[in-house]
């Protein structure tokens, strides 16, 4: 196992494609410092920045991992993407574009982790403790292929678009998301336990929003078609309603679903007169 | 006195070619055609605050110096770096952009225009979604609705409705111009009476008229052309207009989803958008459906609330629609006068439009990471080069510590805000007066800009400082490989 520690606060945005297990296994501690690594503009080696070490630990979150980074990292992107196989553990903040079209393995983080969390992933799981930012799961600008399979779980907040163009998969927030969830959405399953800001699964065309908080605003262009008293997020995981069921976004002639959380959300209760 | 014709403005976006200048004595000394704002310019741009020697700072003071001396400095500065910015280019010619991103590759920098602070939202959905749009002389003679959707043009591009839009004079429409005067009169006659009425037979205090009118105004059903301006108050364009809809301030977006949703026949189940009826949208929907031509211009106004670049998106997607039923187009109204320019050169030379990061080497795009304002908030440039431009102005305030923070040069003809926080200032000759070159007006036409006078003595045009920096660089860099290999 791969023990990575940052050898000093970074500045410049740093290109860690390489810190991913595919790369890494099989390869020697010394081997592994000489990989090629950006910092900025400068082509560095991962032994310049990072003290590398190879270690076995009887800790349980890091016990399994092929690579664990202890500290900060929150300027380096691309850490896992593409990645197949293995384990990442990340004590500490990440940077963007983390796990980037991964196509399975598990990446944890017990941090923060910045915008484009899951971009494009295929499959493998995402977990976060702490709180991610835009763009989660969504595609790079100017592409529609979102994420096409796993898992992300966030236990924190979310910022905003996350799930943009999603196509499969499901993505669970256990806090709070930021405007656009679900955007463009065509399949897969976005779960949010608490409160959601407007044009939640605005364009969507298929796949399901399930909002267990607040959600300020509908878009005009949903449309009610009944109350649910459950929904099931995935195997072994039910919500617990009343749910309303709104169906859109109709300008996309989309038929995805947006549930919305009955009891917390009295304000469109307007609504019913149309069931 | 020579006068020169055929001049093109340098201030907006809408790029008048139609100017006349009177030049006596090296100076222009009368301005025909234009609007305010550009009389301002091409008579008072030689101002207190022109820059005339290159300045360095040392010991904290600006210490005048040698063109010579400012560019081996500012060579030094981004030669350098690790992760330099290089940002503005919206207020200078094609040609110095185009060195401009010749220098940023040389140097593995972030190159960003002012697109990253108004419309690069827009980019951003025109990437996702298309865009249909035409040349404004089609729009001239054609269009025969106009919607302006958060933006004034009245005060921002004060000749665009006079030449482009609704008060044109077109091949096959009219200019709405006579109308608008017999409509402003009646109503002027129709409020003093009624309030007089009111004062004197029903004794009620003046009262100030409701901003959202609940009826559409019957001229919405004539023939010709007609102006529809969308704005969260009420502008000085909003009171020219047959038809003024007030959205709610960030609501831009509900209420373009409820025309789509309007447009496709669907019936919505609410009462009001956006603080707007239904009914009301439902009128405006029908008139955008039952137009020849139709045009939607919008503005920061949509592009910066809330939403950004997803209300771009709804926009160009209800143009989409629109045009399964009738011609529609759509256009940005692009501020500074050559920001498209700055867009298109960009993306004829490294495949995109704005915010390009050079530090791997080859062009990567990504706003939100590499966009100028994003780097600097985080914190993670260590050099600058700003250009035409006064960041420190207008970026947010922890941004600015950054830019300021660190070397900074600034290559303007004015003594700016950014330019006194700079370690090399660079005095350059006014674009479109003092120097020639291309600019592209908002609809992607490109014209030529006049030299009409000279630029004062040893102050160079932006392209030729540029040139210089580069060619610096180069041999400083080729100095440091050629020491890497001994
Ligand atoms: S509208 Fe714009 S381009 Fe035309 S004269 Fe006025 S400032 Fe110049």
């Amino acid at each position: 196992m791969i023990k990575l520690t940052p050898a000093k606060e970074f500045q410049f945005p740093i290109n860690a494609e390489c810190i991913n297990p595919d790369v890494l296994s099989g390869k020697t501690r010394e081997e592994i410092e000489k990989l090629k690594i950006w910092e900025g503009n400068k082509p560095k080696k991962i032994g310049e920045l990072f003290k590398v070490e190879e270690n076995r630990t009887e800790n349980p979150l890091e016990k399994e991992a092929a690579i664990t980074i202890h500290g900060n990292v929150s300027k380096a992107r691309r850490i896992g993407a593409d990645m197949k196989n293995g384990e990442i553990v990340i004590l500490g903040d990440v940077g963007m574009h983390l796990g980037e079209e991964m196509k399975g393995g598990k990446i944890t983080v017990h941090g923060n982790v910045d915008s484009w969390a899951g971009s494009m992933m295929k499959n493998g799981t995402i977990e976060i403790h702490g709180n991610a930012g835009n763009y989660l799961g969504a595609p790079y600008r100017g592409c529609s292929e979102g994420m096409h399979g796993g898992k992300i779980i966030v236990n924190g907040n979310v910022g905003t678009e996350a799930g943009a163009h999603m196509k499969k998969g499901i993505i669970k927030i256990y806090g709070s998301a930021g405007q656009f969830v679900g955007f463009r959405m065509c399949d897969g399953t976005i779960y949010i336990q608490k409160d959601a800001e407007p044009r939640a699964g605005a364009c969507m065309t298929s796949g399901k929003i399930v909002i267990g908080g607040f959600l300020e605003s509908v878009l005009p262009s949903f449309t009610i078609d009944s109350i649910k008293g459950k929904v099931k997020i995935e195997e072994n995981e039910v919500a617990e309603g009343p749910f309303y069921l709104f169906l859109g976004d109709r300008v996309e002639h989309g038929d995805g679903k947006l549930y919305v959380f009955k009891t917390k959300n009295p304000h469109l209760s307007h609504y019913e007169k149309y069931l | 006195m020579p006068v020169v014709k055929a001049v093109t403005c340098p201030v907006c976006g809408s790029l008048c070619d139609d100017i006349e200048l009177t030049i006596q004595e090296g100076k222009v000394v009368k301005v025909k055609n234009g609007c305010a704002m550009c009389e301002s310019k091409f008579l008072g741009y030689n101002g207190e605050h022109r820059i005339l020697k290159p300045l360095i700072r040392k010991n904290g003071e600006f210490v005048k110096t040698s063109v010579k001396e400012a560019v081996k400095r500012a060579a030094e500065i981004l030669a350098e770096a690790n992760y330099p910015v290089l940002y503005g280019w919206s207020s200078t010619n094609c040609e110095a952009t185009r060195v401009g991103i010749e220098l940023a590759e040389e140097v593995g920098g972030v190159i960003d225009n002012t697109s990253v602070i108004c419309h690069g939202p827009s980019i951003l959905s025109v990437q996702d979604v298309g865009i249909p749009s035409c040349t404004l002389g089609q729009i001239r003679h054609r269009a025969d609705l106009v919607i302006y959707w958060g933006s004034d043009p009245w005060s921002a591009h004060p000749r665009h409705i006079e030449r482009y839009t609704a008060f044109s004079q077109g091949r096959f429409e009219n200019s709405a111009w006579r109308g608008y005067l017999t409509k402003i009169k009646a109503s002027q006659v129709r409020k003093k009476i009624e309030s007089a009425v009111r004062r004197v037979f029903l004794k009620e205090a003046p009262s100030i008229p409701p901003l959202i009118r609940r009826e559409p105004p019957p001229s919405i059903f004539r023939e010709g052309r007609k102006l529809v301006i969308i704005d969260v108050r009420r502008t000085r364009s909003a009171q020219m207009a047959d038809y003024f809809i007030q959205v709610e301030p960030n609501r831009d977006y509900e209420l373009l989803q409820a025309f789509r949703a309007l447009i496709r026949d669907e019936e919505l189940e609410v009462d009001q958008v956006a603080g707007v009826p239904v009914e009301y949208l439902e009128e405006v929907a029908d008139v955008m459906i039952r137009c020849n031509f139709g045009v939607l211009f919008f503005g920061v106004g949509l592009t910066m609330s809330s939403g950004k670049l997803r209300n771009i998106d709804a926009a160009l997607s209800l143009i989409r629609d629109l045009n399964m039923r009738t011609k529609f187009v759509i256009m940005p109204m692009r501020g500074h006068f050559n920001v498209t320019g700055a867009n298109t050169v960009s993306t004829w030379q490294t495949g995109y439009p704005y915010a390009v990061d050079f530090s791997l080497g080859y062009p990567r795009y990504n706003p939100g990471e590499t966009s100028v304002v994003d780097v600097l908030l985080r914190k993670e440039s260590d050099a600058a080069l700003v250009i035409a431009s006064d960041p420190v102005a207008n970026f947010p305030r922890k941004a600015v510590e950054h830019l300021v923070k660190n070397p900074l040069i600034v290559i303007d003809p004015h003594m700016n805000a950014t330019a006194q926080m700079a370690d090399v200032v660079f005095p350059s000759a006014f674009v479109g007066i003092e120097a020639c070159g291309t600019a592209y007006r908002m609809d992607h036409v490109p014209l030529p800009l006049k030299k009409v006078v000279e630029p004062p003595r040893g102050v160079l045009t932006d392209e030729e400082i540029l040139r210089r920096i580069l060619s610096e660089v180069k041999k400083m860099r080729k100095k440091r490989q050629v020491e890497v290999a001994a």
